[in-house]
């Protein structure tokens, strides 16, 4: 698949380079045409500057990209943007403007809007960040998005917008919500142990292939309602990596058969205190 | 008794002297340094180098002593080195360097390694002790605040991971690098340093080093500007509004490793701050001690990053503009690159999950082939790894501390001038460890400045 990544630097943003010039150079080149995936990583001082710089340009210059399947807005790395830091803006006509979107990734959450989220084609949507609003949450369980077959979610913590509770993420465990997911994470939570006890015996659970309770919190407590549901038996696959299990829990993993990953596993901190991993 | 064995223990021929120039070591015994570096001499058929323990030297100085008595002393104890666990009687070498006659034949002058002081407790303590009898800072500002006075320093009990007076311990070990340098010019004239001791005392403070390569057209971060003296936390926050720098490195002068350094970040629009660091602090009877974690912390109270920058710059500190390093999945990475005689040798892609890249802890390291830089960016680290070194024409070897930048023209920048920063693991040049490609230039190339 032809991807292609645009990225503005420190030293490019000083020097007057723009995300938007770099959109309009991309539209102008005849590979364009033929362009499946387009990642948009740092705009340049993601801290201060939102999408907003030249969401505009990438919407005029949309039927530049008849190909396009997969759009990523903010794929950058720490050295670029703290997550909790990127700022974010109304995505919303991101998505009618590309119709025939198949993935649609965020990464950052501040100040991030998705309403109403309505696409009749999108099969993967996934939001990185280190808090998700529950603003966001509440748009995604009214969501229209019916060919929806992966749902990624990185939930996050209070400090970085995290302001719901697992009264939030409760309806997105209903089943017949999105009829083709087959892939659900609610992953990197602070609440990772409620998430795990409430997706146990969800009845979503039904339809789906994988679980992602990764990147969280988990401990032992979450991890009991897990082993002991049988429709967590009948998982392709669980992802628990990043987790605060005790080495009882992982042997009975072990001895479960359940397709299930557990590395990475972490030691809670002097205080006692467990933190997801993207707030590390 | 293997030949070798045999032919190291027999009087060395007055032809043979003359093919090989002594290399005195001074270092501390028995490390992995020194070790590491007789094993090579040996393995590619040189003398062992004559060991001059640091604690010896320190500790006969503090006796009024000289260089020379010290280094007497190791000859008359006959300087047994212990390679693999064997004896390694160094003497029929080591007369070389106590013979005063030889010194006017022009391949009998001994060569000088200084190596790395840490790591041994004796000797941070004489050092220490040595930066409080050498101390003319005066007593204002707080500066010598965290200053151990020079009776307690002999008799100071380790913590482990604790940080003792930096500045201090940094005024002690110029003071012996000077000390060495006057010293042995003055016992061997035509003495020649691989690494001249007041160049590793500029690659010694990143402040002064970062200064030099800047003034040798050397790329290195953005030192933060600022009219004023940066001394304290509210100096850095002003400074670094001033220059709209929002992401700096604030980093121990005289650290080495990730000791001391600190990621450093305030978002201009909610003025939250992030310091991310493995320098750990902890409040003992009304003071803050400070010492190095294995793990990293990350700070986010205005209390406590201004206890960090404080200290920190009150015991003086390079700060930098915090660059974004290129990345290789969700890693960043720098390189080690060591350099010697002019060339490049060893490389060490060092990747991290996080800022800090040299914290020996958790950090994956791989071979540049490994970690599929292609050659266009490995010409790149060593051509500027070799710019930083060219800039101390007075030394022979370091490893050097390189970045990549991301975007869309990456540039080279140098983070980092270590003169002791040859002991890499499980990586060879040329089929060779670090110590043996080094001791293999030399051989091939006996060593001249001039």
């Amino acid at each position: 698949m032809q991807e292609v990544k645009l990225t503005v630097s420190y030293d490019d943003y000083e020097n007057g380079i723009r995300m938007e010039t770099l959109i309009r150079e991309l539209a102008a080149k005849p590979e364009a045409g033929s362009l499946e995936s387009l990642i948009i990583g740092d705009w340049g001082q993601a801290y201060e500057n939102s999408p907003d710089e030249f969401m505009g340009t990438l919407i005029e210059l949309a039927p530049s990209f008849p190909s396009l399947k997969k759009l990523f807005i903010g794929d950058m790395g720490f050295e670029e943007c703290e997550v909790s830091w990127i700022i974010q803006t109304d995505l919303t006509p991101l998505l009618a403007a590309f119709p025939e979107l198949k993935s649609f990734s965020v990464k950052g959450s501040s100040g991030l809007s998705l309403e109403p989220i309505e696409h009749a084609k999108l099969e993967e949507l996934i939001i990185i960040c280190g808090g998700l609003p529950k603003s966001v949450l509440a748009s995604i369980a009214r969501a229209k998005l019916p060919e929806l077959r992966k749902l990624e979610l990185y939930l996050g913590v209070d400090d970085y917008g995290f302001d719901g509770s697992l009264q939030d993420v409760l309806p997105l465990l209903e089943q017949g919500l999105f009829p083709k997911l087959v892939y659900l994470g609610l992953k990197d939570s602070e609440i990772q142990d409620e998430i795990a006890k409430a997706a146990a015996e969800a009845p979503i659970l039904d339809q789906l292939e994988i679980l992602d309770l990764s990147e969280g919190t988990l401990s032992d407590e979450g991890a009991e309602a897990l082993l002991a549901s049988d429709k967590i038996k009948k998982l392709k696959h669980l992802n628990l990596s990043y987790h605060y299990m005790t080495d009882d829990m992982l042997i009975r993993w072990k001895r479960s058969g359940i397709p299930v990953d557990v590395s990475e596993q972490q030691q809670s901190d002097e205080d006692d205190w467990r933190y997801p991993s993207l707030t590390e | 008794m293997t030949e070798m064995e045999e032919n190291l223990q027999s009087p060395v021929k007055d032809s043979d002297m003359t093919l090989e120039q002594p290399l005195l070591l001074i270092g501390n015994p028995n490390n992995r340094r020194t070790l590491g570096l007789q094993e090579a001499r040996q393995r590619i058929g040189l003398q062992p180098a004559l060991v001059l323990p640091y604690d010896r030297l320190l500790k006969t100085w503090r006796r009024g002593g000289t260089m020379a008595d010290a280094v007497q002393q190791c000859l008359e104890g006959r300087g047994t080195t212990h390679v693999k666990g064997e004896p390694w009687i160094s003497s029929p070498a080591s007369i070389l360097y106590a013979n005063h006659d030889l010194v006017h034949g022009v391949n009998s002058v001994p060569l000088i390694r200084l190596d790395a002081p840490g790591e041994e407790w004796e000797v941070e303590r004489e050092l220490l002790f040595l930066g409080a009898v050498n101390d003319v800072s005066p007593l204002i500002d707080g500066l010598s605040a965290g200053m151990i006075p020079a009776e307690q320093t002999l008799t100071l009990e380790q913590e482990w991971g604790r940080i003792y007076a930096p500045n201090q311990w940094f005024r002690g070990w110029k003071a012996c690098l000077e000390r060495i340098r006057h010293e042995a010019l003055e016992y061997w004239p035509n003495a020649r340093f691989m690494n001249d001791p007041h160049d590793i005392a500029i690659m010694f403070d990143k402040r002064k080093c970062q200064q030099h390569l800047s003034a040798h057209s050397v790329h290195v971060p953005p030192t933060l500007q600022s009219s004023e003296p940066i001394r304290n936390y509210a100096d850095l926050r002003t400074a670094m509004k001033t220059a709209g720098m929002n992401r700096v490195f604030v980093k121990l002068a005289c650290g080495s490793g990730a000791s001391g350094v600190v990621a450093y970040q305030i978002n201009p629009r909610t003025g939250a701050e992030i310091a991310i660091t493995t320098v750990g602090m902890e409040r003992v009877q009304g003071k803050v001690i400070f010492y190095n974690e294995g793990r990293l912390r990350k700070y986010t109270h205005t209390s406590e990053i201004s206890a960090l920058m404080d200290w920190l710059c009150a015991e003086g500190a390079q700060i930098e503009r915090w660059m974004a390093k290129a990345s290789l999945g969700s890693s960043v990475f720098d390189i080690r690159q060591l350099v010697a005689g002019g060339q490049a040798g060893h490389a060490i892609v060092r990747l991290s999950q996080t800022p800090i890249t040299n914290l020996h802890l958790r950090n994956e390291r791989l071979l540049p082939a490994e970690a599929g830089l292609d050659e266009q960016q490995m010409d790149r680290v060593q051509t500027t790894a070799k710019a930083a070194m060219a800039a101390f024409p007075n030394s022979w070897s370091a490893g050097i501390d390189v970045m990549l930048s991301g975007g869309t023209e990456p540039r080279a920048y140098i983070l980092d001038v270590n003169p002791f920063g040859d002991l890499l693991y499980r990586v060879q040049h040329n089929g060779l460890g670090t110590y043996e490609w080094q001791m293999e230039l030399l051989r091939k190339e006996p060593y001249n400045h001039d």
